[in-house]
This record gives structure tokens, sequence and C-alpha cells, in this order.
């Protein structure tokens, strides 16, 4: 049985910037995730992805629209939005001056992993990711690499149901993120709904089970990927990104 | 609220602070040692400066001394390290070009000092006009100044004795009066007014400078390291998240001035009351610094007020800014209009009135000078609390308003609070 561990209606953002006045950066948005898969939200740069995600994440207000997350409001419910939820992006950065098992710990007990049980949490954590020799290190001390996985493991140490990945592999050579997307599928095989951003064709291929292209702000199509190249009779998944952009610019 | 949540982000704010080198300089190192060390440094300077010109052999020259006055060569030979050379009094009409060439050799330092005796034809036997010329602009021949003054003195007041007894008046009779002063203030008088001159000053320079950085660094830094984000999507209310970060940067406010005031304390004791006691001849020996008990909660409690104050309105004022120069471009002018009355008013005479314990910090500026001198006005006591209380809660009601608006909270507002106020306050419709 798949029930939807976050479903978006309306959603839309907008903002009033000094240079181009209103921005209307998400419009209307509409999708659901179901429980235990990889969705994909799949868009150029600027397309909307990450003010849609942090939406979702209560870190921005929606203009209109709603979403929930378990059956949360992100307005209403922020807390209960955040406790149920794991948000990883590249503007996540770590506290430099803490320790990874310091970091840990904190995003454990703020997120309310039960206390008696944080230490355990936090000594898998360590050793899931490989930290043990650098658990004790300042994170400013650590490669990017490290401070990547450190960046996962806090996302999951509360061991949140849904888990939210904007452009996680932007700025990471390619056995980081091989590493990452690796990691990602070990979480859904673990039963965690994973919402998955990004704008490498490639990277949407192997890892979701569900794209959504979004483009100016609206979601074009969402479908797997044989059910996108049956409606475009593509085959690759940058020809069906392209076929529904250019859709879009000709139909103005 | 949740204090659970907010004791786990404060206690992970102020480690992460201890960690951060401008934070233990600023917040704890430069508080608790700038003072003993500075004293330290003047102490030592003094002493040996002073060390020096007692060691200066003074080269005086004495011209015209009458026989009357013999005895001043006897006093200088007992106050030592005076080298003195006597010469008859200038010839008639060569005064003149006698004193020139003094100065020529006052100023060349071939001498340091010079008494020249002009008889004068009134008055009893050694009645006579003194001049002592020495140069002002150098160490050595101020010395040979006072060594010389010391023993004219001396000399002068024995010959008035001596020409009084030939004229048949005993002891101090010709005096007319005799001036006795007595100084009524204690040495812990003393001692306490001087530092309660000195310590409330200080004390707000050290609490502001310690609110700075991590007021600064809690909010701008965040943005600039990209842990805003990271922050703000932990499972709290915003409030708890602000309410951690404003009490760590309020207690390294505070424990920067109780630091300061601790170190002043025993800085004044270890090195200004010896330095007191060995340069004063006699009058600064009398400092003790000693800090009444009473003055100790008014202490602690003016810390915390302060703290919570200065803190409270940096936070509001760095919360615009989204880096770290940024921040410290907007903090910086709260920082001097904080400073600027507390030096402005820094005047021994101002008195503690009521009007004046309602303006914040300078209110805690006077009250902690009165109960260092170990005088508790309560209703002052009374008002300053209120008056800062409500300032407190003004600058959180603010703070509260600022970071409801998503645009401060993501770092996305372009300008100032100034800018955010008047934006607030114009009328609606009018953003375009």
């Amino acid at each position: 049985m798949s029930t939807n561990q976050v479903e978006v209606h309306g959603l839309s953002k907008s903002f009033f910037d000094q240079a181009r006045g209103e921005v209307n950066a998400v419009r209307e948005v509409d999708f659901e995730c179901r429980s235990g898969e990889i969705f994909g939200l799949l868009g150029a740069n600027g397309a909307g992805k990450t003010t849609t995600l942090r939406m979702i994440s209560t870190v921005l207000q929606p203009s209109s629209g709603t979403a929930r997350v378990l059956g949360h409001d992100v307005v209403r419910e922020p807390v209960e939005v955040r406790r149920n939820l794991g948000f990883y992006s590249a503007s996540t950065a770590l506290y430099p001056r803490l320790t990874a098992r310091e970091t840990l710990t904190l995003f454990a007990r703020v997120n309310k992993y039960p206390a008696e049980r944080t230490r355990d949490r936090v000594e898998e954590m360590i050793e899931r990711f490989g930290l043990g020799e650098y658990a004790g290190a300042r994170i400013e001390k650590l490669s990017t690499g490290m401070k990547q996985k450190v960046s996962i493991a806090r996302t999951v140490v509360h061991d949140p149901p849904v888990l939210i990945f904007d452009e996680p592999t932007v700025g990471l050579d390619v056995l980081n993120a091989l590493d990452l997307q690796k990691g990602i599928q070990e979480l859904r095989d673990e039963g965690k709904t994973i919402l998955f951003s990004t704008h490498i064709m490639s990277e949407a291929e192997r890892l979701c089970d569900r794209i959504a292209i979004i483009d100016k702000g609206r979601i074009r199509a969402c479908d797997g990927l044989e059910g996108l190249r049956a409606a475009t009779s593509q085959h690759y998944l940058e020809d069906i990104f392209v076929h529904y952009v250019t859709a879009d610019d000709t139909t103005g | 609220m949740d204090w659970t949540t907010i004791r786990l982000l404060y206690l992970s704010e102020l480690r992460s602070a201890l960690r951060e080198r401008s934070v233990l300089i600023n917040g704890i190192l430069i508080p608790l040692l700038m003072y003993p060390l500075m004293m330290w440094v003047m102490f030592s300077a003094i002493l040996f400066v002073t060390a020096r010109t007692e060691s200066f052999a003074s080269r005086v020259e004495i011209a015209g001394l009458p026989a009357e006055h013999r005895g001043l060569l006897e006093r200088l030979e007992e106050e030592g390290r005076v080298e003195v050379t006597e010469v008859d009094a200038p010839a008639a009409g060569t005064a003149a070009a006698y004193r020139a060439g003094i100065e020529e050799r006052l100023r060349a330092s071939e001498l340091d000092a010079a008494l020249i005796f002009e008889a004068t034809a009134d008055g009893p036997p050694g009645n006579a006009a003194v001049s002592l010329l020495s140069d002002g602009s150098s160490d050595q021949s101020q010395t040979a100044r006072g060594r010389l003054e010391r023993a004219l003195s001396a000399e002068r007041s024995d010959w008035l004795d001596r020409i009084a007894e030939q004229h048949g008046l005993e002891g101090g009779e010709w005096q007319v009066f005799d001036v006795e002063s007595d100084n009524l203030a204690t040495g812990v008088e003393m001692g306490q007014f001087l530092m309660g001159m000195m310590i409330p000053l200080f004390f707000v320079i050290m609490i502001a400078n310690g609110c700075l950085y991590p007021a600064i660094d809690s909010t701008a830094g965040e943005r600039e390291r990209n842990t805003w984000e990271t922050t703000s999507t932990l499972a709290t209310r915003r409030i708890h998240i602000v309410a951690a970060k404003y009490l760590y940067v309020a207690t390294m406010g505070t424990v920067a001035g109780a630091l300061n005031a601790a170190a002043m304390v025993v800085s004044f004791r270890s090195f200004l009351g010896p330095l007191l006691a060995r340069l004063g001849d006699g009058d600064g020996s009398g400092f003790a610094f000693e800090l009444p008990l009473r003055s100790l909660p008014v202490l602690l409690l003016t810390a915390v007020l302060l703290g919570a104050l200065i803190g409270a309105a940096m936070m509001i004022l760095a919360a615009f800014a989204r880096t770290f120069k940024e921040g410290q471009s907007m903090v910086t002018p709260l920082y001097l209009l904080v400073i600027f009355p507390v030096v402005v008013l820094n005047d021994p005479s101002l008195e503690f009135t009521p009007p004046l314990a309602a303006i914040p910090v300078v209110n805690v500026v006077l009250l902690l000078r009165q109960a260092i001198a170990g005088n508790l006005l309560w209703l002052q006591l009374g008002i300053t609390l209120l008056s800062n209380a409500a300032a407190i809660v003004g600058c959180l009601w603010l703070a509260s308003r600022v970071l409801r608006v998503e645009e401060v909270a993501t770092g996305s507002f372009e300008g100032n609070l100034f800018q955010f106020l008047r934006r607030q306050l114009r009328p609606a419709g009018g953003k375009a």
C-alpha cells in the first residue's frame, strides 16, 4: 500500500526584488511523494526547485497553496513538519567549531530523538558513515568529503521518515557524488521517502522513481521515467526535459 | 517555552564561541588581562623613571649666597646627589648677562639648575630676592629644581625662626596663624572614589566589547557560514533559537563586564595602591582599594542588565547583515553610542538624580559609582532597574517584529534597521 508522505497543492511563492520587481518564483505547484520512493524535481537553475523545497521544509512561507508532510501543514505546524523531515542542501552548512559527534548529538536532541537513545544513535551514525576517526575533530578541520558525510548524518540522525536533498551533489567530485547517490538509495531502501532536486539528468535518471519537471516555477510534467518516455516518444531524459521546456516556450 | 531545547542551543553556541579565538580574546582575555597588564606596565615604567631620576646627580650653580644662608649648602649636602658650584654675585651691571649665560647653559644641559641671590637694601641681614632657574622640559633639571626647592624652603623657614627669635618672638608666634590640614576621607573612601570613577567607565566599554563579536557572529556570521538555514530547519520554534542566541550574547557581555570589574579591583589593589603609596609623599599612601560587599550584588545586577540590553540592541542591528563585515559596520555606531555618554558624563560632580536614573546605560554607570562608594540610593536603583528592563523588553519586542519578516530572517532583505522601519511605516501599497 502506498500513501502520500508529502502533499503539495497550488503552492506559490512570490517576492519583491528591488531589481526585478515582483518575482513569481513558484506558481501553483502540485505533486505528491509516496512512501518509500525517491521523487525527483528536475529543473534548470532558477526554475524554482530550491524555493519549492524550502517551502516544504518550512524555511520559507508559501504565498499561497498548501504543503503537508505526514499530514502536518507547513504553515500551521512547522515544528511537527521539521521533526519529521531531514533537509539537506548546499546552503545548509555545518557549524565549523563543533565536532562531528557534537553536531550529531545536537541535531538528534533538538529534533526530539529520545534522549536515552541519542548516544547509541549518534555512535550508529558515526559508524555507518565511516566518521569514527574524525568524530572528535572540529568540522572546520574536515575534508569536503567528510563534511558531506557529516551533513548527511545530521540530516538523518533523528530518523525522520521524509528526507529532502536539494541538489546534494553540487560541488562534489565524481567519487563523492556517486557515494552520496548510493547513500540516498540505501536510505530509500530503508523505507524513507526522499524528495530530491537536481539539474543533472543522469542523476535523476539513475535515482528517481518518479520525476517532476519544473520550469519557470511551474510543474510541466510528473511521472515515472517510462511514463515520461511514453508521453513524449523520447528515450533520453535530456530530450524529454527539452521537450517540455521548449513546448512551454512555444506556447508562451 | 521549550527550555530544554533553548538550553541545548545555548550550550552549543557557548561551546562553539569558546573555541573561537576572537571571542576568547575580546570576551575573556582582554577584560581579564588588559588592566592588570596595563597597570603593571605603568607601574614598572613609573618606578623605572623615578629610580632613574632619583639617581641623577644634580649640577647646580649658586650665585651670591649670603653669609646668613650658608646653612643651605649643608642642607644640599644632606640631600645628596647635588653637585654645587658656588660663585660670587654678578658684578653691578652684569646681572642680565650672567642670567643669560645661565639660561644658555641650562638649555645646553651643561647645568641642571641655578640659584641667584640678589641682596635687597631693606629688611634684616640675609634678606634677598632669589631666582631659581631650571629647564621644565628636562627630567634632570626638574629633579634638581625639586631638590633646591626643598632645601631652600627649609633654609628660609629656619632663617625666619632665627630673625623672630632676635625680635623676642617664640616658636610659631610670628606666623600669626597656623594652617593644619586634615583629610577627613579615609584611605578606603579615597580608594572607592577613584574606583568609582574608573570601574563603571571601563565596565560599560567591556560589556559592549563582550557583546559585539557574539552578536555579529550569531546572526551575520551564521549567514556568512551558510549555517543559518541549517539552524532554521531544527525542529523547534524560531523564538527558541533566537532566545538561545540572545542568552548567549547577553552571557558573553555579562561575563566580560564582571571579569573586567574583578580584574580592575585586583589591579587597583596590586598595582595602583603600591604605586600611589610610593609616589604620593604621604598622601598617596592613604589609598586603600576595598570594594564594599554591598556593591557586589549591584555590580552583578548591572552586568546582567547591561549585557541583556546591549546584547539585544546589537543583535537587532546585526540581524540585517549578511556578512560579518556588514555586521561590524551596522553594530559599531551603537557601540560608540553606548560609550559616548558614559565618557562624557564621567564627571565626579554629577549627582545621581531620579531623572538621570531613567536614562538606560548612563543610570547603570552612576548607580555603580554610588555602589562602589558604599551608597545605595534605593529610589534611583528602582528607577534604573525599571528603565533598563523597559528598554530590554522594547528591544526584544522589536527583535520579534523584525525576525517575523521572512526577508530579514532569511537574509534577503537589502538594507539596515532604519530602512526596514521606514518600509514598515510606509502606507500599504507604497512598495513599488
